[in-house]
């Protein structure tokens, strides 16, 4: 059986499908998570259930990219039902979308969510609702899973058909559908007449597509009569009755109880009000960023030492069982890839993940983006970009997918070249200060910030002179704050930082083995010589740290690992001034993106655009460390 | 006040004249009121004592500018009615002229205005012939008081959405989509600040909008409601 899953972004649809289909889908508390469409299959009484969650969208009538995608998906899979996620606390919202599926001829199952919040808002009757559309209605509180088993139930019953219940549009709208649904080349493949011919006067590019010229042509005829009639489009009256129908059911399914702004309500404004939400703001992003700096550095030397305290002698053992280099190779190699996932991975990822996790399943991310969208106008930037540069701050892959809620290509391209260059992940994040940070002061580190700040700036606007982007506007829904769930929270932060484990940690084992090798048995130092003009020369570091240059391209984290082995020393103090220090983390947080940056960004924007993104921050981080050091030099 | 017969004669002549003729005939007024053309002559020299209207002897009539005001009105609501007639309870196109015809003349103006706004302020009747224009300045609805855009709305106000208004049809769906629909309100929260986007309240859900989107919203204030609501004194005819 095929089930699709729909509504409206923000809704809490992709926690329900994770709960149905027990996979991890993102969900997250601003519209465009689900940009693709996720599959699931369960088995429940031996029975086949295939799960399809569709991209979030408001409604099936426009134009835009994702409602787009959700029809031609609704088009090519046979659904057998349909559940449609309607948020409680919005009902009119989600019923417009319910009654298009209706009209579509889809067998629909409401998942009536958010329920705990609606409750304390007003009564609502769901069988009332249920009654009226003539679908089941099934109460959920998916971020706590109740009853979401319901929903499964209702599936395997198969008891389910299609609704009698019809929206009756403008008399006008319904005697042109009379005259069309007459014609002979009125019939859609797949769907109700009715359905299809309303999609068509709604202007649905998918079903403009399915229709016959001398149809279309009569419709536009349709279309502009009524517009000279109504002096109003005929999609804006057909959303018109549906709205009005919509809140016609939902006064009579609700009772208002009468109720004070609750304390959550009032800090909800507050964060909203630029008067009080900019120092909000400022207070919140300055606390996401001392407590990567603190929390993580205290978690780094609490779980380094105890690492060292547990494991130092076995790998001393283990070198000595194996005997010689190959030993001392083998067991360095292991060891330092675990150092690195305990000291880079866990303090700082996971701890960043935990708290984009927090901001979004709170719902602050939305007011970020309102509170800064005047100021990133004025850089060259859009409000909607904060949302790919914060993600970035964790991991650029990601973050790259983030710009796909950005209305047109160049926009996307210009966003996503902006997070690889000009905003440090995580990972740059924790060579920065475990390097300059630690070893040359964090005037150091903050210098590095500020040239970052500044890269970011130009870049802006130099990316907007050059691919000159159609200015983008934003509409975004502000959904209302509220205390976010641990599980949800943890879970996010599991599916977003698993891949540290399973992609990016067998590259590094691997990577750190080999390298182990080349170090132990000498191969390495003939590779760094011929280089020495380029690093000694040109940027004043020690020759050897090409090494860690060039494996920072598999992996940022690991450049710093790499040092402290090849230099054979954990205080790099020792073997590097500031000013080299400076100019090494100055290279790491802008030169070339990972190996996994680099196939996400090929796969979103083709091999011409990546090669031209890794060719410029290239020239860029050591055109800007080779002045840094001819400038060192000059001082 | 002119009678029910003489609003009638009125009616007729601005129909006769409405497309370009300069004089209707009492014959033609007469073929087309199904009359005599002697009660014809004998009512429209009435009607010309009156003021309503100039009338040549062997030429025919025009209307005076208070004619001409009151027959605009009668067909205004002869023509609004059967758009209500049409749209609203679903009478068939040949019969709503009928119907039309007689209730036009009974009709209030608090009854004409509401008509107005829940058929949106249409501009042709169901043949296609265009509504004259509203006079009442005190009504919202008429072309002559414009809805303003969104943006223009002051913090705190609320507004109730009459239109949408654009080149670009994606973006109109777009907000559509979003809810932006004609008859729904909106209240104005607060412009962001550095011309950032406009935080408004739509029914139970909270959008941010640019400035751009919000200019598509024409939205009618909600504090000047001289019409719609029952508690508004009539104006007495």
């Amino acid at each position: 059986m095929e089930i699709g899953l729909i509504g409206p972004p923000n809704v809490g649809k992709s926690v329900i499908f994770s709960r149905l289909s027990g996979v991890g889908a993102m969900s997250s508390n601003y519209p465009g998570t689900t940009v693709e469409f996720q599959e699931a299959t369960v088995h429940a009484r031996g029975r086949k259930i295939n799960f399809l969650d569709l991209p979030g969208t408001y409604s099936l009538s426009g134009t835009a990219e994702d409602e787009l995608v959700a029809t031609r998906l609704l088009a090519a899979r046979k659904l057998d039902a349909i559940i449609a996620v309607v948020d409680a606390t919005r009902l009119e919202q989600g019923l417009v979308l319910v009654f298009q599926l209706i009209e579509l001829g889809f067998n629909v199952i409401i998942a009536l969510n958010m329920m705990d919040l609606a409750k304390r808002r007003f009564n609502l009757d769901a069988h009332k609702l249920a009654a009226m559309l003539d679908v089941p209605v099934v109460p959920t509180v998916a971020v706590t899973g109740e009853e979401v088993d319901t929903l499964i139930e209702l599936i395997l019953a198969r008891k389910l058909r299609p609704s009698t219940f019809r929206v009756a549009y403008d008399h006008e709208i319904e005697a042109l559908l009379a005259q069309l649904e007459k014609r002979e080349d009125s019939k859609a493949e797949g769907f109700p007449v009715r359905g299809a011919l309303l999609k068509l006067l709604e202007g649905n590019a998918y079903f403009a597509e399915q229709f016959p010229p001398p149809l279309k042509g009569e419709v536009k005829e349709g279309r502009e009569l009524f517009r000279r009639q109504h002096n109003e489009e005929i999609e804006v009256h057909i959303a018109r009755d549906r709205f009005g129908e919509a809140g016609r059911v939902a006064s009579a399914v609700t009772e208002k109880k009468v109720l004070a702004a609750t304390t959550g309500e009032r800090i909800s404004d507050l964060t909203l009000r630029p008067r009080t939400g900019v120092p909000i703001l400022l207070l919140v992003l300055l606390g996401v960023f001392l407590s990567i700096v603190f929390v993580g550095g205290f978690l780094e030397t609490v779980l380094l030492s105890a690492y060292k305290e547990l494991f130092a002698g076995f790998f001393i053992d283990l070198a000595n069982w194996i005997g010689g280099n190959s030993g001392l190779a083998i067991a360095q190699g292991i060891d330092l890839s675990l150092q690195a996932i305990l000291s880079i991975v866990i303090p700082y990822i996971i701890l960043f993940y935990v708290m984009l996790g927090i901001l979004e399943d709170s719902g602050y991310l939305p007011r970020v983006v309102v509170l800064l969208d005047g100021i990133m106008h004025r850089v060259g930037l859009y409000g909607r970009a904060i949302i790919p540069m914060i993600v970035g701050m964790g991991c650029s892959v990601p973050a790259i997918l983030a710009t796909r809620v950005m209305e047109s290509r160049k926009e996307r391209l210009l966003v996503a070249t902006i997070t690889v260059m000009a905003i440090p992940c995580s990972a740059q994040t924790a060579v920065i200060l475990g390097t300059v940070g630690n070893f040359a002061g964090l005037e150091w580190a903050a210098a590095i910030y500020i040239v970052l700040l500044a890269i970011l700036l130009i870049l802006g606007k130099v990316l907007h002179r050059v691919l000159k982007p159609e200015p983008s506007i934003l509409m975004i829904e502000i959904p209302d704050l509220t205390v976010p769930r641990w599980k949800n929270v943890l879970w996010k932060t599991h599916i977003r930082s698993k891949d540290f484990f399973f992609v990016a940690f067998p590259i590094l084992f691997v990577g750190s083995l080999v390298l182990e090798f080349l170090v132990h048995f000498g191969i390495l130092a003939s590779l760094v010589e011929p280089l020495s003009p380029f690093t000694l020369g040109f940027l004043g570091l020690p020759p050897i740290i090409i090494i860690a240059l060039i494996f920072g391209i598999l992996r940022k984290e690991m450049s710093m690992q790499l040092l402290v082995i090849l230099f054979g020393t954990a205080n790099l103090a020792l073997v590097m001034s500031p000013q080299q220090l400076f100019i090494f983390a100055l290279i790491m947080a802008t030169y070339l993106p990972c190996l996994s940056v680099f196939a996400i960004l090929a796969k979103e924007f083709g091999w011409k655009d990546t090669v031209k993104i890794t060719l410029a921050s290239v020239i860029m981080a050591f055109g800007m460390a080779g002045a840094a050091h001819f400038l060192f030099h000059l001082l | 006040m002119p009678t029910e017969i003489e609003e009638e004669y009125l009616e007729t002549i601005y129909e006769l004249t409405e497309r370009g003729q300069a004089i209707a005939k009492t014959s033609e007024i007469a073929a087309k009121m199904n009359l005599s053309p002697a009660s014809v002559t004998e009512m429209v020299q009435r009607l010309a004592n009156s003021g309503y209207l100039d009338y040549e002897k062997y030429k025919g009539a025009t209307l005076t500018v208070d004619g001409l005001r009151i027959a605009r009105h009668i067909k205004r609501k002869h023509r609004l009615l059967e758009r209500f007639l049409v749209d609203v309870l679903g009478v068939k196109k040949e019969e709503s002229h009928e119907e039309a015809c007689r209730l036009e003349h009974g009709i209030s103006e608090d009854s004409e205005r509401m008509i107005c706004q829940l058929t949106n302020n249409p501009q042709y009747c169901p043949d296609g012939d265009p509504i004259p224009e509203c006079v009442d300045k005190q009504c919202p609805q008429c072309r002559g008081l414009p809805s303003v855009r969104l943006g223009e709305l002051h913090e705190g106000e609320s507004g109730e959405i009459t239109h949408l208004k654009g080149e670009e049809a994606s973006r109109i769906r777009r907000l559509i989509s979003m809810g932006f629909v004609p008859g729904r309100t909106v209240t104005m929260e607060e412009h962001a600040p550095m011309g950032g986007p406009l935080l408004v309240r739509l029914q139970d859900s909270r959008v941010a909008l640019a400035k751009d989107y919000a200019d598509l919203v024409l939205v009618r204030a909600k504090e000047c409601k001289p019409s719609g609501s029952g508690a508004s004194p009539p104006a007495g005819d």
